[in-house]
């Protein structure tokens, strides 16, 4: 998977996303996974994620933490995701001393993460860069829709849905705060920022510029 | 597969923004799926997205049919790879795994992304033009693109998925550095090509400060220096040579 490796948006905005993963690998490391999960998410707590989960079960945004932490098992892989450098220094200080043996991916800015990594004394090993989107690039929405729809990599977060919660929130019915969390409901990894999505949907209004586009569907 | 249940449905339409490839329309007060664009994702029955549970899944039919739900909904496991949503790790795993070398570099063609879908014939298209180019695509046992190859040596796809329409597919490979150029000079010829976009992304092993020849080699084709990266930090034990 490559799902959080190619986020949009602003300079500005990205400096404001972060996504930790932890990763096993079958057959090598994956003894001990939800003792070793829970290790990681207690430091991941302790740095305020603003989000986390487990593909298979769901994010702390539709289900409550206790309970996740319960559910977890030896195929789960835990991710979430940070709105500061600070967070991520906070956070790699915190896996390197617990030691699971587990590989730990940090995705985001380059020239935040890098300096982080060297806070926290931590050394990258591998990097897979982006190199952005190829192809027929008029298929794609506005800028200010992909900036919140690629925040769920695995794109279960459409851009007329996107559309619909900016016009519920211009239209009052909603505030952004609200309408980042519905947002974030469809995001099962727990990779979905809410916290950028707030500041976006407030800031912007994406979609606007959109407006004459097929939305379609009522606005529940 | 997802259909409309029509003794249920009421035609409110609440489940069409909801739809991630705009499948999903409402015709004579009944929502309909148009079943050769929609992706098997499964957005449309999570979170209520019909309020009266209209949607439902039937049985998945044939390899083709359950190779485009796996692989369009993160919440499905790649039983091949083991690895949920579309069932590869490129560098996430890396410092354990040693699958990406010093002097090699993995090459992510990941097809539909973001958001756009992608029909198998594309993904073909892109498949044959960077095998020509000198990628060594990967084997069903690191890659869902490794299933479904018919032909390693030119990346011809298997005939029973190339109907299919997914929401994204990785076409995921390794070269060496050096070959790197010949692939990137193939892929800005097949983006002409195909109906779609990609993303794209190269998996490098680093030095401490995150530098890597490939960063040279952008630089020298005039590419821009990537801004973002998926960093593994070498915390995976036992650590690969």
């Amino acid at each position: 998977m490559t799902h959080s490796l190619h986020r949009s948006g602003s300079i500005e905005s990205l400096r404001g996303d972060y996504v930790w993963m932890m990763y096993q690998t079958r057959g090598i490391n994956d003894s001990n996974i939800p003792e070793k999960a829970r290790e990681i998410i207690a430091v991941a707590e302790a740095c305020d994620s603003e989000n986390w989960g487990d593909v298979k079960v769901g994010s702390v945004v539709a289900v409550p933490p206790e309970e996740l932490k319960k559910i977890l098992r030896k195929e789960s892989r835990v991710r979430g995701v940070f709105t500061s450098r600070r967070q991520v220094v906070k956070f790699l200080r915190g896996v390197k001393e617990k030691d699971t043996g587990l590989s730990m991916i940090i995705s985001g800015l380059l020239d935040e993460v890098l300096p982080a990594c060297r806070e926290a004394g931590v050394e990258p090993h591998t990097i897979n860069f982006s190199l952005g989107v190829w192809g027929k690039k008029e298929l794609l929405p506005g800028d200010d829709v992909m900036a919140i729809t690629t925040m769920c990599g695995h794109h279960m977060i459409s851009p007329d849905f996107v559309r619909k919660m900016a016009d519920a929130v211009r239209q009052g019915r909603m505030t952004p705060g609200q309408a980042a969390v519905k947002l974030a409901k469809f995001c099962p990894c727990g990779i979905f920022n809410p916290v950028r999505a707030e500041k976006l949907l407030a800031e912007k209004s994406p979609g606007k510029a959109e407006a004459g586009k097929e939305a379609g569907g009522t606005v529940a | 597969m997802a259909v409309v249940n029509v003794e249920k449905c009421t035609g409110c339409g609440n489940c069409v923004p909801y739809c991630t490839v705009r499948a999903i329309r409402v015709e004579d007060k009944m929502a309909r799926i148009d079943p050769g664009c929609c992706t098997e994702c499964y957005v449309c029955m999570r979170e209520k997205v019909c309020p009266v549970g209209a949607i439902e899944a039937q049985p998945l039919v044939g390899f083709g049919e359950i190779f485009k739900h796996t692989l369009s909904d993160p919440t499905e496991t790649l039983k091949e790879t083991g690895v949920p949503g579309r069932g590869t790790e490129e560098a996430k795993t890396n410092d354990v795994t040693g699958r990406f070398r010093p002097g090699e570099v993995g090459v992510c063609i990941d097809l539909g992304r973001p958001g756009v879908g992608t029909s198998m014939r594309d993904v073909e298209k892109v498949a044959m033009a960077v095998t020509a180019a000198g990628l060594e695509i990967e084997g069903p046992e690191n890659s869902p693109i490794g299933l479904v190859l018919k032909d390693r040596a030119t990346g011809r796809l298997q005939e029973e998925v190339l109907d299919q329409y997914l929401l994204s597919m990785i076409v995921e490979g390794k070269c060496p550095v050096s070959g790197l150029p010949k692939v990137l000079e193939a892929l800005r010829e097949v983006e002409k090509q195909i109906d779609t976009v990609f993303s794209l992304g190269l998996v490098a092993r680093t030095d401490a400060n995150g530098h890597t020849p490939v960063l040279e080699i952008l630089e020298e084709l005039g590419l821009p220096r990537p801004i973002r990266g998926k960093v593994n930090v070498g915390l995976g034990r036992p650590l690969a040579g």
